[in-house]
């Protein structure tokens, strides 16, 4: 028995483990059915003309906005504000494992620690492909009824960049509750930056330097890949084509930051006490 | 004796306390071993270390003669601080979770939930629990998998004097299956109630370690009295084995090294002193743990 070689357990394994833990959890069934409930009724709300836009009916923005040419953004704009809750319940999954001191009763029990980041990790992007998956849904949904199936998929890609947007909001949240270890602070801090800091942070930089290295701070990057899209489409009648860097750029730079969270978290729970 | 764990020169340092100074020994199969020592004396630290939930400085350990960590942790059932479970779920529910880490079956959690008598409460929440039910369900983690070794820090923590006693019979019940159990305590009562081994700490450096009976036998004690004290007095210094004579309370001690009571009682008589008191005052384990941390102090 000695020198037993040490198979790490798979991707599957370490992700039907962290459902264990959370099926029998209710805040994560609160939490993923508000942003379950809500993403439907709020574009529901919208494309049935809650929200006025334009002078009047002659340019149906709202009919154009929700037809399958632009479903994918205007879904996955929206979604890229409500992922905000599930950021907050990956904050609260985190935090709860240093409260209940469960991140070092995995380890007793014969995880390594790498085990345990990769069980973080494989729920991280367990929760990012539910959360495009379920924008595609609601998206097909409206797409439906705005316009013919011939339409479809329309610019789908955008399904993509919510994926992204998903991958790097929640893997943001991870780091931060990673570091910070209790959940009020961590939430606070993720409110803070995300929602005041980054964005007078992209403001400072780019006014400064003149361009929009601002953008590419780690959640902008993201955003700038699901821009609000009514605005966009009013945009792009006004001034024609932008100068701004293009998708695939705030694509790539987005991965490199979830690159980043992934080796510094890695980093810090390889060599820290626990 | 197979070795089951070897520990080689740990040194852990938080800040500038030194919380572990070259430690070193090692724990045979089968043994009931405690680690001892005032709080504060590194015990959790070093079992902290050794289940990687802290790193040391320096130095080094082998579970099983070298198994790779994870593999062993897996053979492994600790208990280290505080019950750690995730406190919305049920008791089956946490002892599925750490089954699955564990990679074994789930079906001796019903045994170990009946050995800590919690198999009526299984489906009551975590947070429901009082504090010895904690206690008694981090023991029934540590029991699940059928584990080679079983490592304990303070199990007794929150028990009632039932609780106590029912964790002791349970270690002696391991002792027998053939586990060997690891405990940190400062409540040598208990340890030296079930241990066969012991290694005592104090601030982070080890004292001694061995079998109990080496470690309490090394220093003996006899008691004697007679009519005569002061003729008994210069008769027994020079007795072999006897490395010091003192007296208190009219009764002459004797101090050494495996002292022989029927020798001793032989060799007053032929002298012509009859002895009317001898008792052989073994140590128990709290005089030698006061002695030894008193005397590095």
């Amino acid at each position: 028995m000695n020198l037993q070689k040490n198979t790490a357990p798979s991707l599957r394994q370490l992700l039907s483990i962290e459902w264990m833990k959370l099926r029998h959890y209710k805040a994560f069934w609160m939490i993923t059915g508000f942003f379950v409930l809500l993403l439907p009724l709020w574009n529901y709300g919208i494309s049935n003309g809650v929200m006025k836009l334009g002078p009047g009916n002659d340019l149906n923005l709202v009919s154009q906005s929700y037809g399958f040419q632009n479903v994918w953004q205007n879904v996955g704009f929206w979604a890229s504000i409500f992922v905000i809750f599930i950021s907050i319940l990956t904050i609260i999954i985190t935090t709860n494992e240093y409260q209940f001191r469960t991140h070092r009763q995995n380890i007793m029990d014969g995880w390594s620690r790498l085990s345990f980041y990769h069980a973080k990790w494989s729920l991280i992007l367990a929760l990012s492909l539910g959360t495009t998956l379920y924008v595609f849904i609601v998206g097909t949904a409206f797409g439906m009824q705005y316009s013919s199936l011939s339409a479809f998929p329309g610019n789908i890609e955008y399904l993509l960049y919510t994926f992204i947007l998903s991958l790097n909001y929640y893997g943001f949240a991870f780091i931060i509750a990673l570091f910070l270890k209790r959940s009020g602070i961590s939430i606070g801090m993720f409110f803070l930056y995300s929602m005041i800091i980054e964005s007078m942070l992209v403001k400072y930089i780019n006014w400064q330097t003149n361009s929009s290295f601002g953008n590419f701070l780690p959640l902008q990057c993201s955003d700038e890949l699901l821009p609000f899209p009514i605005m966009e489409m009013v945009k792009g009648i006004l001034v024609g084509e932008s100068t701004s860097p293009t998708a695939t750029t705030y694509a790539c730079v987005s991965i490199v930051w979830i690159a980043v969270y992934y080796f510094v978290g890695r980093w810090k729970l390889l060599k820290s006490d626990w | 004796m197979e070795t089951i764990l070897s520990i080689q020169q740990l040194s852990k340092s938080y800040g500038t306390i030194q919380a572990l100074k070259n430690v070193s020994f090692e724990v045979p199969a089968g043994s009931v071993f405690g680690v001892l020592g005032p709080n504060g004396s590194g015990k959790t630290t070093l079992l902290a270390i050794l289940l990687d939930v802290l790193n040391a400085d320096s130095g080094h350990y082998a579970w099983f003669g070298g198994s790779d960590a994870t593999v062993a942790r897996k053979q492994i059932g600790s208990l280290l601080e505080t019950p750690n479970f995730y406190h919305y779920l049920s008791a089956r529910n946490n002892l599925e979770i750490t089954a699955s880490i564990k990679e074994r079956g789930k079906d001796d959690i019903e045994k170990v939930l009946q050995q800590v008598g919690l198999l009526e409460r299984q489906h009551s929440l975590f947070q429901t629990f009082s504090l010895g039910m904690k206690q008694r369900l981090a023991i029934a983690n540590a029991l699940l998998g059928n584990p080679k070794v079983v490592l304990l820090d303070e199990p007794t923590n929150g028990l009632d004097p039932a609780g106590i006693a029912e964790i002791r019979g349970m270690i002696k019940t391991m002792s027998n299956m053939g586990i060997t159990v690891i405990m940190a305590s400062h409540l040598l009562d208990e340890v030296e109630k079930v241990c066969t081994h012991v290694a005592i700490l104090k601030r982070g450096e080890l004292l001694v370690s061995g079998s109990v009976n080496d470690v309490l036998s090394s220093d003996d004690r006899v008691e004697i009295q007679s009519e005569d004290i002061t003729s008994l007095q210069t008769l027994v210094q020079q007795f072999p084995n006897v490395s010091q004579v003192t007296t208190a309370d009219g009764f002459v001690y004797l101090h050494g090294k495996e002292l022989n009571l029927a020798q001793i009682n032989k060799q007053c008589m032929e002298q012509g002193i009859i002895l009317t008191h001898l008792v052989h005052k073994k140590k128990n384990l709290e005089t030698k743990f006061m002695e030894l941390t008193q005397i590095t102090e």
